[in-house]
């Protein structure tokens, strides 16, 4: 694919936090309606990278290039590269004690999508939808964001956000984790139903290849130690699950 | 003797004693004189429903008030200077054995732009089932208000005061008995005047009473709002909790401190007490001191805690992540933080209402932050 055409390139990146580099190079491309993974142990630098592409504050880019469809997204704050069409699922996502899920909904939908999109009817039927297919039931709406929430019920939560805001990259970082078998495959057909077959694209950042045989990524890469040391199709992903990254160190 | 002989027998309250170490009595008083006992007018009182014009029947608000007995143990020097000061000001609201209402009854208070001073007696007799909003407004220097009363046997009341107050001092003080196997939650919003020195006691006097004391402060500019929270619990098989949310911005100052009691006797209590501050600027000012006296040794628990810190970064991130604008993220926050209490204050319908009425309150004292 010509780089002109990517939906996200990301050249020479370097980042780091407190003073500590923790990406010491990464380059990427993802192209409209691709599906990418990122693999690597922990303290690769997976959820940094997850992290620089959002515009966490505490993180200091120090070189490199972010472009969304044309778009420098490091000249960007985080606000506005969620409404230039960036989400990121956390790992982790924050407990908000006091605000109410269906107003928050209500107000990222308008936020990112704009007044139209979260004005009753059209926003009830698109959050009835991903509702049903996330089996989150009504109830959902009137507690507080996360508050609460088991580790399904909050990677869940995430993957219903995407649904909404329809964004034109996805980060998600370690989605699968603490999810089990059903909660996978749900979770895994509202990433395919919000990606495939249209014009954004994802970067999934995940441990194990459970995750991937649900979904199919274009492309498979490594991360070790800031860098991407290998990239290929699915069969990669695989192949780690049954040998480890010990071979790839070897290379 | 008489009230009024009373507190001037009492002379000045000792800085040292928790109650007054942070707001003298002289920085409360009409005058600052404290030998004076001001004798102001009443505030215009208006009792109605949220939802339908008129009071429902078997709610009323009468001439007179009376300080009846199995009241908490109260503060001589507030109470007694309410009392004397108030003697052409005295209401009390009335509530009928067995009434019961989803449609929360609203007593609005306007202070006007005069000092002005209430005692209001409050008797809900037994088995009733109400939300009372008690929302006072105006632009008065002063407005001295106490409320005394029980709260009848299996009776389930929501009573909620909000100070909207546009300036100027409120000086309040609250002795409520809560009776036998009866749920009362008290919460107290507060976003207006200057200064607040607010003193508001609970008794439970009787087996199973069950008491939840809630606020949502928030300061702004040189605000000073300081309020002392004391429950006594005096009988086996009580439950309490207190949850006190203050946000403070700009250079003001809020002050909660907390007196749990659990008298011997008192088995199967159940108490906790929690201060949780949101700081919006360096130089606003938080202090919380929850205290436990715990003289009972069969108690199911009894725990205090607090909390104090600026905006979450990582919540901060996880909104402005959702679209929204650094701005509208701190708001988010800070509605939440004080929502987090609000919402527990009464029914959808009340929390609904207060929600809507408190938003543009809010984003008023946002801007002054």
């Amino acid at each position: 694919m010509a780089g002109s055409n990517a939906l996200l390139e990301i050249k020479g990146l370097h980042a780091g936090i407190d003073g500590n580099q923790i990406l010491k190079g990464i380059d990427l491309e993802i192209g409209p309606g691709e599906i990418h993974a990122i693999m690597g142990r922990n303290g690769s630098g997976k959820t940094t990278t997850a992290n620089v592409i959002m515009g966490h504050p505490e993180f200091e880019v120090e070189k490199g290039e972010v472009i969304l469809d044309g778009e420098d997204l490091l000249e960007m704050e985080a606000w506005e590269r969620a409404r230039a069409g960036v989400f990121l699922s956390f790992q982790y996502p924050q407990a908000v004690p006091g605000l109410q899920v269906g107003n928050f909904l209500r107000k990222s939908v308008s936020s990112i999508r704009g007044e139209e999109a979260a004005k009753g009817s059209i926003f009830r039927e698109d959050l009835s939808k991903a509702m049903e297919s996330l089996d989150v039931p009504r109830s959902f709406l009137a507690r507080y964001v996360n508050d609460g929430f088991s580790g399904g019920e909050k990677k869940r939560f995430e993957i219903l956000q995407l649904m909404l805001l329809k964004p034109k990259l996805a980060v998600l970082d370690e989605t699968d984790s603490g999810l089990d078998i059903d909660g996978i495959r749900t979770v895994s057909e509202g990433i395919n139903a919000a990606i495939r077959d249209s014009d954004s694209g994802a970067l999934i950042i995940t441990h194990y290849s459970r995750i991937l045989e649900h979904i199919n990524p274009d492309k498979v890469h490594v991360l070790m130690d800031g860098i991407i040391v290998s990239s290929g199709g699915p069969e990669l992903a695989t192949k780690l699950e049954e040998q480890g990254y010990e071979w790839l160190q070897q290379e | 003797m008489d009230a009024a002989s009373e507190y001037r027998s009492l002379g000045e309250p000792d800085r040292s004693s928790h109650l007054w170490r942070y707001t003298p009595w002289r920085r409360v008083h009409p005058t600052g004189k404290i030998d004076e006992i001001p004798l102001f007018d009443g505030p215009s009182l208006k009792l109605m429903s949220i939802e339908s014009e008129g009071t429902p029947e078997g709610v009323r608000l009468v001439k007179g008030a009376s300080i009846p007995s199995g009241l908490p143990k109260n503060d001589e020097l507030t109470s007694n200077f309410l009392i004397a000061a108030s003697t052409e000001s005295q209401y009390t609201l009335e509530v009928d054995s067995g009434f019961s209402s989803e449609n929360p009854v609203i007593l609005e208070i306007d202070v006007g732009e005069n000092p002005s001073v209430l005692h209001l007696g409050i008797e809900v007799e037994s088995r009733v089932n109400i939300e009372i909003v008690t929302r006072i407004v105006g632009a008065s220097d002063w407005f001295g208000f106490m409320r005394s009363g029980l709260i009848g046997n299996g009776s389930i009341v929501n009573d909620i005061v909000i100070n909207l107050a546009n300036r100027g001092t409120v000086l309040r003080s609250d002795l409520i008995s809560v009776g036998r196997d009866a749920h009362l939650r008290a919460g107290t919003i507060s976003s207006g005047s200057e200064k607040t020195k607010a003193d508001l006691r609970f008794r439970m006097g009787e087996r199973g009473g069950n008491l939840r004391v809630l606020g949502s402060v928030m300061s702004a500019e040189k605000m000073h709002l300081d309020h002392h929270i004391e429950i006594q619990h005096d009988a086996p098989e009580t439950f309490s909790r207190l949850s006190w949310h203050s946000a403070c911005g700009g250079e003001s100052r809020t002050i909660g401190t907390g007196m749990l009691r659990v008298a011997e006797g008192s088995r199967g209590a159940d108490a906790a007490q929690i201060f949780h501050n949101l700081l919006l600027s360096p130089n606003a000012e938080a202090d919380s001191i929850p205290e436990l006296e715990v003289m009972e040794n069969e108690v199911v628990g009894c725990g205090h805690g607090t909390a104090n810190g600026p905006i979450d970064e990582d919540q901060l991130f996880y909104l402005e992540s959702r679209g929204y604008d650094s701005s509208e993220a701190k708001r988010a926050l800070i509605a939440a933080f004080l929502n987090s209490t609000l919402s527990e204050m009464g029914s959808e319908t009340m929390h609904n209402w207060l929600v809507g009425m408190l938003t543009e309150e809010l984003e008023g004292l946002y801007q002054k932050t």
